[in-house]
């Protein structure tokens, strides 16, 4: 009787953050809407907590079925986990997670400023930039720039099928930064014009490679080939327990959006939205906990999961 | 004298460091030091203050998820501080001294017998760890001279002197006798956070060289060359100095229809390097993030 209602609040209250501030990480969102599922949870255990946060979980990967909601879940049930082993007495622990989900919150909603603090220094005045689709990271990175009193200029691909490059380019013009969108086929053409390529990225997987809009595998690839640094820019929190050693290891929940996985029908008819780049193909990773080489990745997600 | 409070220290020692890595910010050794001591002061604080020894003080992910939000502040005064961190800095030094020894020590797992060894410049480090394997070992060393300074001439002299059969030969030869060399090592002036070097001009040449030969390329460095910094733009590592050197001012007439630069360092980006032999034992230039974490605290990255 009580779950189903209090599903379908998470669900809305997921969908509500989203459309209230289209600048916040779907992660956040997703987190957010737990920790407000967790408040009005009327369980006495840690297992049943644990439990409906599953189900919570579950329910909120077939709404959006991106890296990125996924492992801010993962996120979560680990935070729970942990904080659970220090305290015995539920409602004193349960008082600490909620005080300690806020402050989380809060800490990680200053990331993408730290990223874009410690990433602006890499982009030299004069220089020709090359982004894949939208990436709210990438734009406070250059926004950053900008307000450093850099002069550089912006390639954006127009990244099909959504064309999501072309709301990119949108956002950059409004920031007065001279951008210009190139066909998803013109990667290989552009790539000696570039001096860097800095993309976003949707997951950070343990090989310290990224899962990230469809087409950012082959730009990675021009950019090793013509010797050009390839940035990632990714919050902490985009760190996921997956390590795929090819494409078809990165699971198909991931690939399409939850709909056609609904639907059901053969999926090699579909197109994926994602793709992985392997670390070899990438220079550095800018992350709230620093800047990160590929292989310092596996790093941080053994401190928290082992 | 009152009893410190390891706050006010800080920022004295951060000041200071500031001022002395403006003076020639080339000399990255001078911050990294500054690093090391503020690292110090912060373990001391923490020991006393209670913290539990396996607390990490690097920002993780692990971290964010079970801290209680409060960041030291440094304000409580231990009067025990201060020897603390004294006796802590002489730790430092004596390790500091031993640096040379401990890395020639592992010259003889290194260096075989009948190889050909290729460096370049004058590197004292690399000195003594090739006379340590001479006094078991016989090899052949060739030393690139290293112009415009010549400092390749040297090493060459030091070597000679005991009894290792030296060649010196041009900068621009190094590829020509790159298939007869069985190891590369080279010493550096710094180690950046990437895993890459900051070495004498005229290293880039040879890392290029050594990897088209798929020679290995070790690079005899103690940790203190360890440099928390990333190459970016503020390219505050180059260094021009006169090029008297490279064209001479008796060169008068030409001198002014063209440009002559002299630059001291090089860049060489760590997908060319083999080794890191360092004094506290062998590491790919892929795990240097991981011994970064261990010397230096991310808030002191930035002085």
């Amino acid at each position: 009787p009580d779950a189903p209602r209090c599903l379908s609040d998470l669900i809305e209250t997921f969908r509500a953050q989203l459309r209230d501030d289209p600048d916040v990480a779907s992660a956040v969102a997703a987190i957010r809407a737990l920790l407000g599922f967790l408040k009005q949870d009327r369980g006495e255990t840690i297992q049943g907590l644990r439990n409906s946060l599953r189900d919570a979980i579950d329910t909120l990967s077939r709404v959006d079925s991106s890296v990125a909601v996924s492992s801010g879940g993962e996120l979560f049930l680990r935070f729970i986990t942990l904080t659970s082993l220090e305290y015995s007495d539920y409602s004193k622990c349960k008082e600490i997670m909620i005080e300690r989900g806020e402050i989380f919150l809060r800490k990680v909603s200053l990331s993408r400023n730290k990223i874009a603090k410690l990433c602006h220094p890499f982009i030299r005045d004069g220089a020709r930039i090359l982004t894949h689709a939208y990436s709210r990271v990438v734009l406070r990175v250059l926004e950053a720039a900008v307000e450093s009193k850099k002069r550089f200029s912006v390639y954006v691909t127009e990244s099909q099928p959504d064309q999501a490059g072309q709301k990119m380019a949108k956002a950059l013009r409004k920031l007065n930064i001279p951008v210009t969108v190139i066909l998803d086929a013109a990667v290989g053409y552009i790539m000696e014009k570039v001096d860097l390529v800095l993309v976003g990225a949707e997951g950070v997987v343990e090989s310290g490679g990224i899962i990230n809009k469809i087409g950012s595998n082959q730009i990675a690839v021009c950019a090793k080939a013509q010797n050009k640094p390839f940035y990632v820019v990714a919050e902490s929190f985009k760190f996921v327990r997956l390590f795929p050693l090819n494409q078809q290891d990165v699971p198909d929940r991931f690939k399409y959006k939850a709909d056609t996985l609904k639907k059901g029908q053969n999926l090699t008819e579909e197109h994926p939205w994602i793709d992985y780049t392997s670390p070899s193909l990438i220079t550095l990773l800018f992350t709230d906990l620093g800047v990160l080489t590929p292989s310092a990745v596996s790093d941080e997600l053994i401190k928290l999961y082992l | 004298r009152a009893s410190p409070l390891s706050g006010e220290l800080m920022d004295l020692i951060r000041t200071e460091g500031q001022r002395m890595t403006a003076a020639q910010p080339s000399e990255t050794t001078v911050g990294n030091m500054v690093r090391r001591v503020l690292k110090v002061i912060r373990e001391e604080y923490g020991r006393l203050h209670g913290r539990s020894e396996e607390s990490d003080q690097q920002e993780s992910l692990h971290k964010l998820l079970t801290s209680g939000g409060l960041s030291e502040d440094f304000r409580t005064p231990y009067p025990s501080l201060r020897a603390n961190v004294i006796e802590a800095i002489n730790e430092m030094l004596i390790e500091l001294e031993g640096t040379t020894d401990n890395i020639a020590m592992q010259a003889l797992e290194h260096i075989h017998s009948n190889e050909v060894i290729m460096t370049i410049g004058y590197s004292r480090t690399v000195e003594a760890f090739l006379k340590e394997a001479a006094r078991k070992r016989k090899f052949q060393v060739i030393v690139a001279e290293c112009a415009p300074f010549c400092q390749g001439h040297e090493m060459a002299v030091r070597l000679s002197k005991e009894n290792i059969e030296t060649t010196v030969m041009s900068d621009a030869a190094i590829f020509a006798v790159m298939s007869r060399v069985n190891k590369v090592i080279i010493g550096t002036k710094t180690i950046l956070a990437n895993g890459a070097l900051i070495a004498v001009s005229g290293t880039h040449t040879l890392a290029l060289a050594a990897k088209h030969h798929s020679t290995p390329l070790i690079v005899c460095a103690p940790m203190f060359k360890l440099s928390p910094q990333f190459p970016n733009e503020e390219d505050s590592f180059h260094k021009f100095v006169s090029p008297q050197e490279v064209l001479p001012f008796t060169e008068g007439e030409i001198l002014a229809k063209i440009n002559v630069h002299c630059p001291v360092f090089d860049y060489v980006p760590p997908e060319l390097i083999t080794l890191f032999i360092s004094n506290i034992g062998g590491n790919a230039p892929s795990y240097i993030y991981r011994l970064m974490s261990e010397l230096y605290h991310p808030d002191d990255y930035e002085l």
